[in-house]
């Protein structure tokens, strides 16, 4: 592209000089050869213009991709160097602050404390799990020797036979064992 | 680049008036219709410079660059026809 500009440049310029003042003005041959050499020479111009405004309009659009790229990586450092200046003075404020370092240690161990609460539950009603499941295998292997309800809820539960509301759920849980095992 | 396009269609418009100055040489008749084309453009090209600001506001471009737009062109009237008749 820059060899034809150069080109059509070059023979603009000589296809307007050299007719003029190398032929005759007064032959009519050498006149017609004069304007036909101007009017080409006018269209190499021209075009040549074209030419080279196309390629000035092409870098100036090269150039804003250029500027908005730099801009672009310039405020990526920016913001880097930005957060990375948070993030130190931030390490710097907790090593110059205990207290608050503190607190918040303190406030991690509450947590883990209020996580910790249904591990305790769980620990704590394993016995019960436990005695269940001992009442459990007692109740049946009482019935399995032919004992009858109210004799192994009085045996496993220590519950007389009535209408009260120990014995009615002792009542539920030997059947729920006893229907389950 | 710029300056480029500039001097290209700086020159395509001394060749104009190269071929104007040509055009006038072929017959007396087609010389004053040529002379009578200058005098046109040399009223237009003087209205030019008294009406520049509203003209540059018609043209949306600057007073600067109507100016030398005129400037050039005289440039190049003068270098063109300059040209033809030294030859």
């Amino acid at each position: 592209m820059q060899l034809k500009l150069f080109v059509l440049s070059a023979s603009s310029f000589v296809l307007w000089l050299a007719p003029l003042t190398a032929l005759d003005k007064t032959l009519d041959i050498h006149k017609a050869l004069q304007g036909v050499s101007l009017g080409a020479a006018i269209a190499c111009a021209v075009t040549a213009g074209n030419i080279a405004r196309f390629q000035a309009e092409q870098n100036e659009i090269e150039e804003i991709k250029t500027r908005a790229i730099t801009a672009d990586v310039v405020d990526e450092i920016a913001t880097s160097a930005y957060i990375s200046q948070q993030q130190r003075q931030q390490e710097a404020e907790q090593i110059l602050n205990p207290r608050e370092h503190l607190e918040r240690s303190l406030a991690l161990t509450y947590g883990e404390d209020e996580e910790s609460e249904p591990i305790v539950q769980k620990q704590l009603a394993e016995p019960e799990q436990n005695a269940e499941s001992e009442r459990a295998e007692r109740a049946l292997q009482l019935r399995a020797k032919g004992w009858g309800k109210a004799k192994i809820i009085l045996e496993v539960w220590g519950v007389s036979k009535g209408g009260s509301p120990k014995y009615k759920a002792a009542e539920a849980e030997y059947k729920r064992l006893t229907e389950g095992g | 680049m710029r300056a480029v396009y500039l001097g290209n269609y700086f020159i395509a418009g001394c060749i104009a008036f190269s071929l104007l100055g040509w055009v006038a040489s072929l017959h007396p008749i087609a010389f004053r219709a040529v002379l009578c084309l200058l005098a046109a453009i040399a009223c237009a090209w003087g209205l030019s410079w008294l009406l520049d600001f509203s003209l540059s506001k018609l043209l949306k471009i600057s007073v600067a660059d109507l100016q030398a737009l005129l400037i050039s062109g005289l440039a190049m009237l003068l270098i063109g026809l300059g040209v033809f008749l030294c030859s």
